[in-house]
This record gives C-alpha cells, structure tokens and sequence, in this order.
C-alpha cells in the first residue's frame, strides 16, 4: 500500500506524537546516512514551513524511517498503538 | 542585551547540521557558527545550506584560521554568503585547532601578527577594497573580487591568551573567548580592556561572547559522559596559562593530545576529570546551566554561545534551552526594557 494511505490510517490528533518519534529515529540512527539526499531535502523545506506534523510531512517521514531504521519503526507505531498500520506495513 | 549563538560541527551528515539550524532559528537563537576542520564537511558548503532553509538567524565560520585558508579565501567565501543572505553574515576566525592543524603539519606561527593581517585582508576584501598589502606574513599585490559585496561583515576572533584577546578587541568587532568559566571571561576582560583602549573603543562597541563548550540534559551524568570528547580537545590544544590556572599540567594536556592524534579515544577521555568538565564546560540540568549562564553574564559576557556537544540528543537539547533555559533571561531582559 501507498504510504499516502497508510498515512491516512493515522488520526490527526496523533500526527504531533508520531512525527516527534519519526524524527527522533531519523535523526539519531546509526543508518542515518541511508537516507538518500533528495528525500533529505524534501523532509528539511517541510521542516522548515513546519509541516513535518501533516499529512504530507509524516508520508516522507515515515518513508525515511522505513528506509533507515524498519525495526524502530514498527516499534514505534505499535507504540503508538497502530497496529493496522503495522501490519500493512510488514506485508508490503 | 545578551545575544544565544549555536555551533554545530559537520562531522554530521549535512541534514543532520541543517536541520539542526532551523531548529535553532525556530527557538530564537540568534546566531550559528560552524566549526572549520579539514576532516569535517567543508564549512562554507555547509553554511551555503544553512543559508537556504533560514531566513534570519546570523551565520558564519566560527572559527575559520588563515593557515589552511588564505584570509583571501575567507573573505571570497563570507562575501559570497552575504550575497545569498545578506546582512546575516558573520565571520569567526581565529588560529585554528593546534591538533589539527599538527595533522597536516601546520605550525601556527607568528599567530598576533597572522591574526592582524588576515583581519585586515578579510575587512578590506569584503568592503569592496582593491587591496595592496606588504605585511610581515601576507603580500598582496592588488586584490579585489569580481563581484559587488556589501560591507559590513563583523569580524569575531577567537582568542583565549592574553596577547590575542587584547587583539581580537582592538582589531575585532566581537571576540569569541573559547571558555565557559566565569574567572576565565573576567580575566579575559582585563585584556579585552586593553585592546579596545589601544583602539580608542568603548568596551561597549565590542561583542564578547562566551564560546563555551555546552551539554544540557534532565540527566548530570548523561551530560557529562557527552561533553568528555569535547572537554578533551578543549584541554589538548590550551594554553599553558590557562592550564596552570586551572591547575591541570602540561603534561597531561600533551598525553591527551598525543591520544587524540593517534585515534587512541579512549586513552584521550579517559584522563578527563570532573575539575576539566567544570572548567571547560557548562555542562549539566537546565536548572545547572541556567545558573552558570548567569554568572557568565554577570561577568561580562554578551553573547553566550552554546558549543559542541550541545547534549547527549541535539533535537531535544536544543528544545530544552530554549524551553528552560531562555525565559530566564529573556523575561528578565523584558521587564528591564519595559
């Protein structure tokens, strides 16, 4: 599934919380440097209009932690309590 | 009024360094070095970034030295900066890294006389000057770049001994005084006293600014296992006077140094004491460095810059200051301004 939908599945009262542990996995990983320049790019002009808690800044964050850090991510959304999300995601 | 700057080093990944600095400029900081070492990423590339996701906080080297760039260079660079964001533009130089610079076989030699020169060249550079120069250390025949630049970038020297605090303020528009000790600014002044007289300045019309090494977290013990590297090149590359003022020997400074050039990184912080850290660091709770803040002030100083490692997590550091650490300044600044 389109990460556009899986985004969709997460309510907008969560978009702050899930975008503050993206982040965090994004930035502290120690496969940081997975992260491709052009997606880098995209995620810093969100951050800097503030829209790394919308729909459009959680897309390409999660994509960014999908890509570095899978594991941390799963865990995190579970934390979250997202499981529908997780299980999406694990199959695709 | 006091003035928060950031450093950030490009050991980072570049949008790590730029994220970093909107980040800062979003909490009201209000300026940004970054540090200048050849096995880092390149200063300028990563200020030229910096440039383009900011909009007003200050930037610049802090500190760029004139052994590994001709101050030509600097000046070429900076005014090339202040054309993609003009008037935010700063520029930190100053001897550079001894442990560095001894990598590749530098000596900083003749630094005073080094230092006034390449201050000299960079001011005139960047104003626009078609500059000729027979200095001890630098020739120029006639130099001028080939693009407008608009004068007007302060200069801030990095300085820590007597001799070149007295001439970062007589030759400087700001100094940054590599130190987080409040005795190391008030003594610091002393000398600063001396180059603003030589130069007929009030001590009004220079920045000081404390370039302290900086660790904040919830956890003591968190921020300082962070802050040991820092605090180990801190005291590797020292003055012998400000070692002896902080009873630490020569010795043990060399011993770390050589570790340090060596990659022996556990020899090297193994030797850090907590004396080295509360000497060369404000390093602890928000509650902790909020207090060593104030005595900084208190003493002198006009711009607190919060340096290498910032804490154990940037992200959350950097939300922790300006969340409890600047309204205890900033609220007692506005009602004194009221």
């Amino acid at each position: 599934m389109a990460l556009e939908k899986i985004v969709r599945k997460i309510p907008s009262s969560s978009w702050e919380i899930t975008s503050e542990k993206l982040i965090d996995i994004v930035l502290n990983s120690p496969d940081a440097k997975k992260m491709p320049s052009g997606l880098a790019k995209t995620i810093l002009y969100y951050w800097q209009r503030d829209q790394l808690a919308t729909e459009i800044g959680l897309q390409r964050l999660l994509e960014a932690s999908v890509m570095i850090d899978p594991d941390k991510t799963i865990a995190v959304l579970k934390e979250l309590g997202f499981e529908e999300l997780v299980t999406v995601l694990e199959s695709s | 009024m006091v003035e928060f700057g950031i450093e950030f080093v490009p050991r980072d990944l570049y949008w790590k360094t730029t994220f970093y600095a909107i980040q800062a400029e979003k909490n009201g900081f209000n300026t940004l070095w970054i540090t200048d070492h050849f096995n880092n990423r390149n200063v300028y590339v990563s200020l030229a970034i910096v440039s383009a996701y900011t909009e007003k906080i200050k930037f610049g080297p802090g500190v760029t030295n004139p052994y590994m760039a001709h101050p030509i260079v600097t000046a070429q660079a900076v005014s090339t900066l202040n054309e993609i964001a003009p008037g935010r533009v700063v520029c930190g130089l100053g001897v550079g890294d001894r442990t560095t610079l001894e990598m590749v076989n530098l000596k900083p030699s003749k630094p005073l006389a080094t230092i006034r020169e390449s201050v000299r060249i960079i001011r005139a550079i960047t104003s626009g000057e078609n500059l000729k120069m027979e200095g001890k250390i630098f020739s120029i025949s006639g130099a001028k770049l080939n693009f407008k630049t608009t004068s007007g970038i302060p200069i801030f020297v990095g300085a820590q001994g007597p001799k070149m605090l007295a001439l970062a303020a007589e030759v400087g528009d700001g100094i940054l005084i590599n130190a987080s000790h409040p005795n190391d600014i008030e003594k610091a002044i002393e000398f600063i006293n001396i180059g603003v007289d030589k130069a007929s300045k009030r001590l009004t019309d220079v920045e000081i600014a404390a370039y302290t090494s900086f660790c904040v977290a919830k956890d003591q013990k968190k921020a300082e296992k962070a802050v040991v590297p820092v605090v180990a090149y801190i005291v590797a590359g020292c003055p012998e006077s400000i070692l002896q003022k902080h009873n630490i020997s020569m010795d043990t400074a060399t011993k770390i140094r050589q570790a340090i050039i060596q990659s022996k990184w556990k020899e090297a912080f193994s030797q850090i004491t907590d004396e080295m850290i509360e000497a060369f660091s404000i390093c602890g709770s928000p509650e902790i460095v909020t207090e060593k803040i104030s005595k900084l002030i208190r003493v002198g100083t006009t711009q607190l810059v919060a340096g290498s490692p910032i804490g154990p997590n940037i992200r959350k550091s950097i939300n922790m200051i300006a969340a409890e650490v600047f309204p205890h300044f900033r609220e007692k600044e506005d009602k004194q301004y009221a």
